[in-house]
């Protein structure tokens, strides 16, 4: 067998820790199909990032965004902002694994004077556009011809049953149950509950609502997967020194770390079949902060199921692999009075499906104080970010 | 998205697995191997990830594989499976190499019987979907002790 150093590694970083700050952050509606377009989403979402940085569009000379189901793409951004100056463009922003690592990308951009105020974006209009069964997040994967032709037809096919496949393996090595992770749903309906924005601030779900929900995907229940909904984020980033003349408390890019599968695309071939690239990823960005597990006031991870926030709990350090199950049991994810205060907006889960940019506004808002299930005196903060074969930590820290 | 109008039946011409589904049609289960360092290349690549060599031949394998983890499918994720279900789907991992694992379907049992890591064999059965033309013969996978 191979050795597991040889399963994936992680992206040599420089240490960029204390030169980024993230200045302002907005979010778009987050709502059901809602009949709006993912470019008028990201437009919102722009504009109110902007507006919290008390910032204009001229003054932005920078703008991140992913071609994978681009809202806005930069000829886009300047249309609706009226930008005709020149325009440092990476399509290596977004979401997922970027909203993580976008802020390593912006500090190259902004050493080498390429920009000064850069923007990133990510929207989705997935839940409008399901019901005209286009778009959405099943399509890219329908899309891989490996996967239409050694997947598909077994009925091995969409997300929720690959990582039901997962769970049940790692209820099988580890001895993870139902209930653990569905202490982890439950945690983020109760914040979500607590958190206007959320698509699901009026659903409560109790341990015993969870438990007895029909499975869809057994070992998965409903509950287990993420929401689909209309939605996006944005944030605003420039130098630290910059940040300290803007309205907002300084909340800073402290450590990132970028984290990689050496095994392939495909869920079905991960050699580490119950683990993510986080585990790379993760002593990279601490190291860079010079900070350690045990500083971390607020996590955030992207969710699109409970066994990925439990996977990238253990391989980013929290615990040891495998003992997840019994970390995040009872209150130990709550916002007030937890071990480790855990998607405090309610994650893709029960906030929003917007691929985790909105995981990233969450985290700047706790640090800041201005979180609705505000975590006291959070002072550091992280958002952890996925894709499958790759994964990402973003380290956040207020300096006051 | 523009798909096949057999979907989702696999495009059995499709060139990095056309040696597999023309295998399957002959009831064996095949995949390819390199020459230079005898690990499966799996999924099909143009080289071994292994050792890079280029010399990858399709062997037959024997059937036998070990259940890695399995799903009960109840929601009809593609509605061409929603008379199937509930069905079992998962992944094996085949004796000559557990590093390979083929995604399939686990059939002739109930999922009551099912255990991580039991001895399963592959059945050849012909794939059909309702409202879709035609079939392709597959290779699934039962327990071993349901003969």
């Amino acid at each position: 067998m191979r050795e597991r150093s040889e399963l994936g590694f992680a992206t040599p970083y420089e240490n960029v820790s204390g030169e980024v700050a993230i200045v302002g952050v907005g979010e778009a509606d987050h709502t059901r199909a809602s009949g709006r377009t993912s470019r008028e989403i990201a437009v919102q979402a722009i504009r109110r990032a902007l507006d919290d940085a008390g910032l204009e569009a001229k003054d932005v000379d920078g703008f991140m965004y992913t071609p994978y189901g681009a809202g806005l793409d930069a000829q886009a951004f300047r249309e609706e902002f009226s930008i005709e100056h020149d325009l440092w463009v990476s399509t290596q922003g977004g979401g997922m694994v970027w909203a993580a690592s976008g802020p390593y990308e912006a500090a190259q951009a902004l050493r080498a004077g390429k920009a000064r105020t850069i923007v990133n974006v990510f929207s989705v209009a997935w839940a409008t556009q399901r019901g005209q069964m286009v778009g959405g997040p099943g399509e890219s994967h329908a899309e891989d011809l490996f996967k239409q032709n050694l997947e598909i037809p077994f009925g091995w096919f969409p997300q929720p049953v690959y990582f039901a496949t997962i769970a049940r393996r790692h209820m099988h090595e580890y001895g993870t149950t139902e209930a653990q992770l569905g202490a982890i749903a439950v945690a983020c309906r109760r914040h979500a509950n607590a958190t206007p924005a959320a698509v699901m601030r009026e659903k409560k779900l109790s341990l015993e609502d969870y438990l007895a929900s029909p499975k869809i995907a057994d070992p998965f229940r409903k509950e287990d997967c993420c929401l689909i909904s209309d939605g996006g984020g944005a944030y605003v980033m420039t130098t630290v020194e910059r940040a300290r003349d803007l309205a907002k408390p300084v909340v800073e890019v402290a450590g990132v770390g970028l984290g990689s599968s050496d095994t392939g695309v495909h869920w079905a071939q991960q050699a580490d079949f119950t683990a993510t690239p986080q585990k790379y990823a993760a002593p990279v960005a601490f190291e860079m902060a010079g900070l350690d597990r045990s500083d971390v006031d607020v996590l955030a991870c992207y969710d699109p199921f409970t066994i990925v926030s439990l996977m990238q709990i253990e391989d980013m350090g929290f615990c040891p692999k495998g003992e997840g199950g019994r970390f995040v049991e009872g209150s130990a994810l709550h916002f007030d009075g937890g071990v480790l205060p855990y998607n405090t907006h309610g994650g893709m889960l029960s906030h929003a499906y917007v691929l985790g940019i909105a995981h990233v506004v969450e985290v700047v808002r706790q640090l800041r104080g201005e979180a609705a299930a505000q975590v006291p005196d959070a002072r550091v903060g992280i958002y952890g970010g996925y894709t499958g074969p790759q994964a990402a930590t973003l380290i956040l820290a207020r300096k006051d | 998205m523009e798909t096949r109008a057999e979907f989702p039946l696999p495009d059995v011409a499709w060139e990095p697995t056309r040696e597999f589904w023309s295998a399957a049609a002959r009831d064996e289960l095949r995949l390819p191997r390199c020459a230079s360092c005898a690990a499966f290349a799996w999924y099909p690549g143009e080289r071994c990830r292994s050792c890079g060599g280029a010399q990858l031949a399709w062997e037959r394998l024997s059937g036998r594989a070990t259940l890695f983890s399995w799903v009960v499918v109840r929601h009809p994720f593609l509605p061409q499976f929603r008379e199937n279900l509930p069905l079992v789907t998962g992944l094996v991992a085949v004796d000559e190499d557990p590093r390979v694992r083929l995604p399939t379907r686990i059939v002739e049992c109930t999922p009551e019987e099912l255990a991580i890591d039991m001895p399963v064999e592959v059945v050849f059965r012909d794939l059909t979907f309702p409202g879709v033309a035609g079939h392709v013969r597959a290779p699934l996978f039962r327990p071993l002790a349901a003969r």
